[in-house]
């Protein structure tokens, strides 16, 4: 593979103020024993790019601890592999960087010692099993200068959050981008994830420097429109959003449905890989009750689960019941608690017989280490 | 030093073409996790392991010994092969040959003590406090030792000891045992003293080379200090399908003998990966441990269940450990039972019975079970 691949760890058009307080968005825990990231790298894995950056600005510490080198992803190679890239990493006491043009820029150096001719570069906005390679090969093929990826069946993207929305025509050729912040139907909606060759990526950002360009939406890709061919990669693959606090809980409880589930875990040769736990197997009592959930192992289920997802070593009581729910990490849920459409976060202890109810508009969300 | 080279033939089928020690147990586990589990929980950081019987699989799960965090560049796990040498080479000829034919492995890392152990027994041990009891005591040779009821003495190797734990008589599975203290195949030994009666015993064409028959005797009646270590936790040979399928259910219950999830003693295993469980609309389960990627909608009680399972809508699976890689159909019933890896129950098949009134029932790796 020929591609060197760029993660960019932030959120970027989305708003999960609640999620990422303590972590950055890339670290954020889903589907019962993944983090956002586990996608990301899995899929440029299993789309044979072996040199791989994470760019992160801030609250990275639980991104380093998750992902650290790579390991499970056979990334910790002695040549190429994965490497964070934190603020400051080539350079010093500049103000950090906002969006993804800047943190291109202040990764030049980065992308300038790679030695793959092309770059692929994706912010974590939606999950789902991608091949890159297949869109890599749609970039040559089709002579793009600039090949975004976009979707027409967004799962779960809310209004009210910037959405980039791409004009096509019959050849797929990008002829307009749209930012609003309602989702429009039928539309081509962007992911922002993009290849581009990098020599050329690296003419454009020195420019952009040079030119003080800060948006590249904006500064760049509109303009290019016209005279450069950027196209429009449309993946037929499901892909959940998560950009706000309902979308996380909904693009979440879709792992229950089926065919999804299979799109994304049960394709041949793309699995998706996550940092392996040293969990037992989950232990159900003699009086569970679970239906219609993705539990995790590690987890002890005494009481009643549905429609939930339930990650590592949670501990449900007799008598509580869990329904709707997202429960992290290390939870432990006390006997007749009942919790409808809740989120909870890591480390969150319910005593007995709470009742805490949202709905799936409005998740109650419980925030890490909280005693309720 | 891990001896997994035994063959485990009244495993059968199950060892057929596996090493007992890499038999998958538990739902995520193999059986040498529990004993490499114990050595780096113990703080042993350089183990050798005896492979001789169907290595391939066993070898694979190994690996760089990463899951055990012993890929190290000093020390580390280290895979012992049976091997060619000028002179010739030869099979391990038992358990006390094998480690001979490893003292130069030994040598290079300078040891004052050797934990020799075998790699298919189920227990959660701390070695360190038997080695700390071996030094105190100025032994030359100790060895873990439980409390069995009179009547299963004769299936252990039988220590008497005097007041001191002393050991002043061992007997190999003795017709009438004069004792309860049976060995668990785990010695510690000062190793020039273990150098000295390998060396001893190897000269010995009529030996059998076996610690137990041959090596501990021998060192008894050379009046070496021997002591016993009284050993008061969880500890089964799964040596035979019946004890192999007690000591799974061992890992259930509220409050399990056997507790896997146990944060002080962690039991750690080499990954496969597969997304979390689905439970479906109709799934039920009861006293069950249930590992990763299974789709599970049928019901399920006093079972084990390993990976990436699938169980249907209306099937039945009571007092069972099945492993990876199984489908049990629509309507299917499976009934106090063993199922290896890739197995096939088809819809409405029927296997085994009530476990009070049935033999315990083992279908083997690759079987597809008709109605």
């Amino acid at each position: 593979m020929n591609m060197l691949g760029l993660i960019f760890a932030d959120e970027h058009d989305a708003d999960v103020n609640e999620l990422t307080a303590k972590r950055t968005f890339a670290a954020v825990p889903f589907g019962a024993r993944y983090r956002i990231i586990d996608f990301f790298i899995s899929n440029m894995t299993n789309s044979g790019i072996r040199n791989i950056g994470v760019v992160a600005t801030t609250k990275y510490e639980s991104l380093m601890g998750h992902v650290r080198y790579g390991g499970e992803w056979d990334l910790h190679r002695r040549k190429s592999g994965l490497s964070v890239l934190p603020p400051f990493s080539f350079s010093g006491g500049e103000v950090r960087y906002e969006n993804v043009l800047e943190a291109l820029q202040a990764n030049i150096y980065y992308i300038k010692q790679a030695t793959e001719p092309y770059v692929l570069f994706t912010c974590c906005n939606a999950i789902g099993n991608i091949d890159y390679a297949d869109m890599l090969d749609y970039h040559i093929k089709s002579g793009a200068r600039f090949t975004c990826l976009c979707t027409k069946n967004p799962r779960n993207k809310k209004d009210g959050v910037p959405t980039t929305e791409y004009k096509l025509d019959a050849d797929n050729r990008i002829t307009d981008i749209i930012i609003r912040e309602e989702v429009t139907p039928d539309a081509y909606l962007g992911v922002n994830a993009y290849i581009m060759g990098r020599e050329d990526l690296l003419e454009l950002l020195e420019d952009s420097v040079e030119h003080e360009l800060v948006s590249l939406r904006k500064d760049i890709l509109v303009p290019m429109l016209k005279d450069s061919k950027v196209m429009a990669y449309v993946t037929d693959e499901t892909l959940l959003f998560i950009d706000t606090i309902s979308s996380y809980l909904e693009s979440n409880l879709d792992l229950l449905d089926a065919d999804i589930r299979k799109e994304l875990f049960g394709q041949e040769l793309r699995p998706i890989i996550t940092r392996a736990g040293n969990s037992s197997p989950a232990f159900y009592g003699e009086d569970s009750d679970a239906a219609n959930s993705m539990i995790a192992a590690g987890s002890t289920i005494e009481g009643t689960v549905r429609n939930s997802i339930i990650f590592r070593g949670v501990h449900i009581k007799k008598g509580a019941v869990v329904e709707n729910c997202v429960i992290n990490q290390d939870c432990t849920i006390g006997e007749g608690a009942v919790l409808n459409y809740a989120v909870l976060d890591k480390n969150v202890v319910i005593h007995d017989k709470r009742l805490l109810s949202g709905y799936i508009t409005h998740p109650f969300y419980v925030k890490k280490g909280s005693v309720i | 030093m891990l001896l997994a080279g035994g063959q485990g033939s009244r495993l059968a089928p199950l060892t057929e073409n596996v090493a007992k020690p890499a038999v998958p147990f538990g739902g995520r586990y193999r059986i040498i996790d529990f004993s490499l589990s114990n050595c780096v929980n113990s703080g042993i950081d350089t183990v050798g392991v005896l492979t001789q019987y169907q290595p391939l699989e066993l070898n694979d799960y190994l690996g760089t010994g990463d899951p055990w965090d012993l890929d190290l560049n000093y020390g580390g796990l280290h895979v012992l092969p049976p091997y060619q040498a000028a002179k010739g080479g030869d099979w391990f000829k038992g358990t006390a040959n094998a480690i001979y034919q490893n003292k130069k492995f030994i040598s290079n890392y300078d040891p004052d003590y050797i934990v020799v152990l075998s790699g298919d027994h189920i227990y959660k041990m701390n070695y360190d406090i038997m080695l700390q009891e071996h030094i105190d005591n100025g032994a030359d040779c100790t060895i873990a030792v439980m409390d069995v009821p009179l009547e299963e003495a004769s299936r252990f190797g039988i220590m008497s000891t005097d007041e001191t734990g002393r050991i002043t008589e061992f007997a190999e599975k003795p017709a009438h045992p004069k004792s309860t203290l049976a060995s668990m195949g785990v010695y510690v030994f000062s190793t020039d003293k273990l150098f000295k009666y390998l060396e001893e015993d190897e000269q010995n064409p009529d030996s059998e080379n076996d610690f137990g028959k041959n090596v501990i005797p021998l060192m008894l009646a050379g009046g070496e200090k021997l002591h016993a270590y009284l050993y008061k936790g969880y500890w089964r040979d799964v040596g035979t399908l019946s004890s192999y399928w007690s000591a799974n259910m061992d890992t259930l219950g509220d409050d399990p003998v056997l507790w896997l999830n146990d944060d002080g003693w962690r039991i750690y295993y080499r990954h496969d990966f597969q997304y979390p469980t689905y439970l479906g609309e109709h799934a039920s389960l009861h006293n069950c441990n249930c590992a990763a990627g299974n789709e599970i909608d049928g019901q399920v009680c006093d079972s084990v269940l390993g990976s990436n399972i699938t169980i249907e809508e209306g099937a039945v699976v009571k007092d069972c450990v099945i492993m990876n890689n199984v489908v049990i159909e629509k309507g299917a019933s499976v009934e106090y039972a063993i199922i290896d890896r890739d197995v096939r129950i088809c819809a409405g098949a029927k296997v085994g019975g009530d476990k009070e009134q049935t033999e315990l029932t083992v279908i083997a790796a690759g079987t597809t079970v008709e109605k």
